[in-house]
């Protein structure tokens, strides 16, 4: 490792409230970065990571936190005591960000060629003319085919990977030693994903730039990092070469982290279920059963040029699900499983097709098919705090579904939630709560009660852990595991995350623009894929073993 | 261009509301207890003079026929004539329209002159005193009533200070002005304080945006970072308040006319109310309805051109 182009020094940020006593949010936090190096910084949401990271450019999120200690040596400079003036030329100039959220963070009433040039002719003092060359060349640099063109164009116009493209141009656009990406892929596609990567791997080749890259996803660190460094409450818990500290993690978080990584086989191997079980005998009676759906969208007319007219959302879908099985719909965004989902809800009006729920038919009759739906089936949403009404604990929430149901005597009522509070592990004080007190994982439990406060025979759950930290992600998909063997529920799970549905489901479909392109018993799909997308989408995802590599093959192939 | 489309078809679909408004106006005018004949000639006429009358403006034929023929009329631009004033309804309107007009046009001028500056004060000093402070003047604002404003900004720069005129409206360009600066000031102080309110809300929060963190994080001072990304992301909600609240003035000047003796719409109306004035009084609802619906299509035009992203 050459000469560290930053090192940070007992970094402390103490937030100060009004009232209350100081809480220090970063504890004496020490690292370095060395030239051309990436570092991958790993934590839950609410470690510190980002905060640390924001805190190197001091844009700290709140007034209310200061830097009370430490160093940020950025050459001979410390920006810890740095004036704002000086920090005006470091942020951009010698450190770029890009973040999470292209969307939110791209101005949208900017076009993105603006967004670029603004930051040259800040930082280098060049004209509307050269500032615009230069950001053509970036744009043609990180990837837009058309870059004369789409300097013009506006944030909403592009795709999100696009989007990330666009921010990571505009981090780009002053020269900066240092980038740091905010998780930059968690909101992408997996193909997108390692097109991402890929993009940033190569500039960092390019122009020797040291990246700090914020992350959940271990996958990605062993994929692209030379060092790691783990966050836990504000503390660097271990950091170390990325080798070293996969093969030898010495901290428990570090080992819990590892041991949750869905790329690992599952851990139990009770019901594993990769294990494959004897599926679709004939005589078995699907509990689900969906013929040849298809789901048409009225063309938006002439605004997306050429492409007027219906928008196949889903094309001629079939698909069965028996009792007891646990099926996982794998897709990009875009490739229709949300809407098969709803379809098959009935929340979404189908073109042509039939559903059948246990013999009763959507197309037969539409109301009888409704009723039994809604009462013998539920949904876990993406989103757990969404979902949840803030107004009601989570007490009054399962008592309304309860009595709205009409199964259980209103006696029994308080008892049944406590079961259910039971079944889902939170402690029964939680039917006192309401959802704002409540961590995502908890709120995703109490979620996952209310569904089965009906006592379904078919659970839906569309993205269900997606906006999960992964130690909370693998909890709920362990919830999900044994709910499966204790009640013999009937699974159809959502997810755009490959790793998540071959540790969790039997029987795995993948969808691409609104077609099954594969379907079959998980353990078969994953290991011997035979269609070409599946083949690109299984090897899109960063594995945690740093010698099976990611980049650049599967990027390639997918582009 | 094609996100500007809806300008061509959107007058087709206010057809249907001003037929409507059309209708409405026409029976409750008539509801008014009162007879336009009777106000017209005084207590003491008689009976067979104001039947006469009644025949002469056709207000002796039912009331479907007599709205057939505004229609009629109404297709070939004209609007009947004016029991009071005895010409035509439009050229009357016509003459009165231009105080109005630059009354509104100059108050929301001001207003957006004044909400502007006000709301990025307190939104660039949020939590600070001089948040607080434009949120005492602009509650203070809304407390009081437009008409008791006027009336205390005559006292203060036309009767002390003797600076302006009491009332009324010139004939000259530089006259005019100077009679309308008290009164659209009034109008501006209390529509400043409702768009203050929206905009220093939505400043707020694009301070606190992602767009302002990522700006900040590409080195921009924070001066850039407010005029050219907070203020024109935090235009879009404010430009249909401003439209809904143009609305209500056109047909709200009334108030401030009476009070600085303006010769407008406002003041027609509430004359031709008061005289029964049937053809006046839907006359002036209909131009008022058309203006509103107007001042809608121009406030859906300038949020396609500030927000790219809107598609109507």
């Amino acid at each position: 490792m050459s000469a560290p182009v930053l090192s940070v020094r007992d970094l402390t940020v103490t937030l100060n409230l009004p009232g209350a006593a100081p809480r220090m949010l970063l504890d004496k936090v020490s690292l370095e970065l060395g030239k051309g190096e990436v570092l991958g910084l790993v934590g839950e949401s609410g470690s510190g990571k980002s905060l640390f990271c924001r805190t190197l450019v001091r844009l700290l999120p709140s007034r209310n936190m200061r830097i009370t200690d430490g160093r940020i040596l950025l050459g001979d400079e410390d920006l810890a005591r740095a004036s704002e003036a000086q920090m005006l030329d470091v942020r951009g100039g010698r450190i770029g960000m890009i973040f999470q959220n292209p969307t939110s963070h791209l101005d949208p009433v900017m076009t993105i060629g603006d967004q670029l040039t603004e930051g040259i002719r800040f930082h280098q003092g060049l004209d509307a003319r050269a500032a615009r060359k230069a950001a053509v060349a970036i744009l043609h640099q990180i990837g837009f085919p058309e870059p004369e063109r789409q300097f013009d164009a506006y944030p909403h116009e592009f795709s999100g990977g696009m989007r990330q493209r666009a921010m990571i141009g505009v981090a780009l656009s002053c020269n900066p030693e240092i980038l740091i990406a905010d998780e930059p892929t968690t909101a992408l596609d997996v193909t997108i994903q390692a097109q991402i990567l890929q993009l940033l791997m190569d500039i960092r080749r390019e122009r020797d730039l040291s990246i700090i890259l914020i992350t959940h996803d271990l996958g990605i660190v062993a994929q692209t990092c030379d060092c790691i460094a783990v966050m836990r409450e504000g503390r660097l818990v271990e950091q170390g070469r990325k080798r070293d500290l996969l093969r030898a993690p010495a901290h428990p978080y570090t080992k819990a982290l590892i041991g949750s990584h869905p790329s690992m086989p599952p851990p139990s191997t009770g019901q594993g279920a990769v294990a494959p079980k004897a599926i679709g005998t004939p005589a078995d009676k699907p509990l689900l059963e969906v013929d040849d759906v298809n789901v048409r969208f009225a063309g938006t007319g002439s605004l997306f040029g050429g492409r007027s007219g219906a928008v196949h959302a889903v094309a001629g879908v079939s698909l069965k699900i028996l009792p007891g099985e646990t099926v996982g719909i794998v897709g990009e965004s875009g490739s229709g499983k949300s809407t098969l989902a709803r379809a098959i809800l009935g929340l979404t009006p189908i073109a042509s097709g039939n559903v059948v729920f246990d013999g009763t038919s959507l197309r037969e009759d539409r109301a009888a098919f409704l009723g039994r739906l809604r009462r013998e089936t539920a949904m876990v949403f993406q989103d757990p705090y969404n979902a949840l009404n803030p107004r009601l604990s989570i007490g009054d929430m399962l008592t309304e579904v309860l009595k709205v149901q009409g199964r259980t005597p209103a006696a029994d009522i308080p008892a049944r939630v406590g079961e259910l509070l039971d079944l889902v592990d939170l402690g029964r004080e939680f039917a006192a709560r309401r959802p704002r007190s409540m961590s995502g994982g908890q709120c995703q439990r109490a979620g996952i009660a209310r569904a089965l406060a009906v006592n379904p025979r078919l659970i839906i759950a569309d993205e269900s852990t997606a906006a999960l930290d992964v130690t909370i992600q693998a909890q709920i998909l362990d919830l999900f595991r044994v709910l499966k063997r204790k009640m013999n529920l009937t699974l159809l799970f959502i997810a755009h995350d490959l790793a998540i549905v071959r540790s969790l489901c039997d029987r795995v479909v993948v969808m691409h623009r609104g077609h099954i392109v594969e379907q079959g018993a998980s353990a078969q799909v994953f290991e011997h894929p035979a269609e070409p997308y599946t083949q690109a989408l299984i090897r899109a995802i960063p594995d945690i073993d740093p010698d099976k590599p990611l980049l650049p093959q599967a990027a390639r192939e997918v582009a | 261009m094609h996100r500007y489309k809806f300008v061509l078809y959107r007058p087709i679909q206010f057809l249907p509301v001003l037929f409507g408004i059309s209708v409405v106006t026409f029976v409750l005018v008539r509801f008014i207890p009162g007879d336009p004949a009777r106000v017209l000639l005084g207590a003491r006429a008689t009976p067979t003079a104001i039947a006469n009358i009644r025949r002469q403006y056709g207000l002796d034929e039912p009331m479907w026929l007599q709205y057939f023929y505004f229609l009629k009329n109404l297709l070939n631009g004209e609007m009947g004539k004016s029991i009071l004033y005895k010409i035509d309804v439009l050229k009357l309107i016509l003459t009165r329209i231009e105080p109005t007009l630059v009354l509104v046009l100059a108050s929301v001028v001001l207003s957006v002159l004044i909400a502007v500056p006000m709301a990025a004060l307190a939104a660039r000093n949020h939590g600070r005193f001089a948040d607080h402070a434009v949120r005492v003047i602009s509650t203070a604002g809304i407390g009081f009533p437009p008409f008791w404003l006027g009336l205390m900004l005559i006292i203060l720069f036309s009767v002390n200070l003797g600076l302006l005129p009491v009332s009324g409206y010139g004939e000259t360009l530089g006259a005019k002005v100077a009679h309308l600066v008290l009164p659209s000031l009034t109008i501006a102080l209390s529509l400043s304080t409702v768009l203050t309110r929206s905009l220093r809300a939505a400043m707020v929060e694009g301070l606190r945006s992602d767009v302002a963190t990522a700006a900040r994080a590409r080195g921009m001072p924070e001066r850039v970072v407010f005029w050219r990304h907070v203020v024109p992301n935090s235009m879009v909600p404010t430009i249909n308040l401003l439209a809904v609240n143009i609305g209500w003035l056109i047909g709200g000047t009334v108030v401030i006319e009476s009070v600085f003796a303006i010769p407008g719409i406002g003041q027609l109306l509430v004359r031709a109310i008061f005289s029964r004035d049937y053809m006046v009084v839907q006359g002036v609802a209909m131009v008022l309805a058309c203006a509103t619906v107007l001042i809608n299509l121009i406030a859906d035009i300038v949020t396609v051109a500030a927000d790219p992203r809107v598609k109507l």
